[in-house]
């Protein structure tokens, strides 16, 4: 059996979505910063529990709000990953209010909230700011590193299926 | 025997049948009271008598009601017509702006060919070539035309962009991409100029052009080089109509499976593989 999900990436810009899915579909890494213009995508085929699934992955360009994102990139997601940067708090200060708009656009759709850049804080630095954020599963990502970048697709992808 | 005794019996003889025929009728009256009376009872009765009245309605629904109901219709529509307007105009209009744009160029194609061929230094040149060499004129014209081809063709699904069925005469990149970029390409003239209900139906580049046909749900992406003619883009168009009509529709209504990508790009290549080739 073989499904096709659409996965789009969302968050403010800069928080390294595009870094996410290089190194999720082409386990690379690059410091230079390419501002995504509009939307870009990209496909990665992978197997789940014996079902073939290929996701088509929609990096769509970093907005500070949501709304201002064109609704037809968003529509007939049937995944989502929000991304923001662990080291600026304005990519997380309004996440609550994001989610719901995605939760209200998309909600048969779920979402996985990723708290990317975590190579650049301590440990410690990186919990108490969690603490704060108060969202329960969320994931510590490092595109720079890949540490949990796959996990983090995974997830996503066995909650669609 | 008293007098009042045979009184008695004579008046027993003389009502004894009325007597009868009254006891039946009340037991009668009591029956019928209980028919009516009694939900279940009158419904077995009246079910049936009504069931046939429903079956001769529907059956002669048209013939009975149809004229009050276009009257009434017509009479609404009369009544109402601005709103109808309002609601039609655009639909319409961009449907007769679309038909008549395509009927021009059509024309204009046309009359340009006919133009070239009378009086081009290439229409004489092919006259004396087919004169001397015998080979019909037509068919020498026709050969120095670079015929418009189908290349690929897709199915996508409107909103999120994902490939229902494609068909490719030569497999070129990744297919779920180019569904992809096609979908954010098209959300992106649509959302950027803000043209109403407008949608983008063609992309050129050089030699190739991609023809869109937008359909509720889905759209048709058609990938053709060649030199493209109003023509052939219109038989396109045709084709393309068909299949949704036939094909997709049909699937939509049915069972899931029929809408399975496989399936869908085995059906659209017997319907396009040969498209070229076929008579106009």
């Amino acid at each position: 059996m073989s499904i096709s999900k659409k996965v789009i990436l969302v968050g403010h810009f800069g928080v390294g979505k595009t870094s996410l899915i290089r190194q999720f579909v082409h386990q690379k890494f690059s410091e230079e910063y390419l501002t995504t213009i509009g939307v870009k995508i990209d496909k990665k085929e992978m197997t789940m529990d014996g079902i073939e699934v290929t996701l088509i992955i929609w990096d769509i360009a970093g907005e500070t709000d949501q709304n201002k994102v064109p609704k037809s990139y968003q529509l007939g997601a049937h995944g989502v990953l929000y991304v923001f940067d662990v080291t600026r708090p304005s990519t997380y200060n309004n996440l609550h209010e994001q989610l719901n708009h995605l939760n209200r656009l998309l909600p048969s759709a779920p979402i996985e909230v990723l708290a990317n850049k975590v190579d650049l804080v301590t440990e410690e630095e990186c919990n108490s700011l969690l603490d704060q954020i108060d969202y329960p599963e969320l994931i510590k990502t490092s595109a720079k590193t890949g540490n949990n970048v796959e996990h983090a697709f995974m997830s996503l992808t066995r909650r669609m299926i | 025997m008293s007098k009042s005794l045979g009184f008695e019996k004579l008046r027993e003889i003389l009502l004894k049948q009325d007597w009868e025929e009254r006891e039946a009728l009340a037991q009668k009256l009591n029956e019928l009271d209980g028919q009516l009376n009694t939900r279940d009872q009158l419904e077995e009765r009246v079910n049936p008598i009504i069931e046939d009245q429903e079956q001769k309605m529907q059956e002669n629904f048209p013939a009975l009601f149809g004229p009050q109901i276009t009257e009434t219709i017509k009479t609404q529509i009369k009544d109402s017509q601005d709103e109808v307007v309002e609601a039609l105009y655009p639909i319409i209009g961009r449907m007769i702006k679309k038909y008549i744009t395509n009927e021009i160029q059509k024309l204009s194609e046309k009359v340009d060919q006919q133009m070239e061929l009378a009086f081009s230094w290439e229409g004489w040149k092919i006259r004396i070539k087919a004169w001397i060499s015998g080979t019909p004129q037509k068919e020498l014209m026709m050969s120095k035309l670079l015929d418009p081809k189908m290349e690929e063709i897709f199915i996508i699904e409107k909103d999120s962009g994902m490939l229902m069925g494609s068909f490719s005469k030569n497999q070129t990149i990744d297919q779920d991409m180019i569904a992809g970029m096609l979908t954010a390409i098209k959300a992106f003239v649509e959302d950027a100029f803000k043209g109403g209900e407008q949608e983008l139906d063609g992309i050129d580049y050089d030699n190739y052009k991609i023809i869109v046909k937008s359909f509720k749900s889905f759209y048709i992406a058609v990938v053709t080089s060649g030199g493209m003619s109003a023509e052939f883009k219109d038989r396109l168009d045709t084709t393309m109509i068909d299949f949704a009509d036939k094909v997709l529709k049909k699937a939509r209504k049915g069972e899931k499976e029929e809408l399975d990508q496989k399936r869908l790009s085995g059906q659209l290549e017997e319907y396009f593989n040969d498209f070229e080739n076929v008579d106009q």
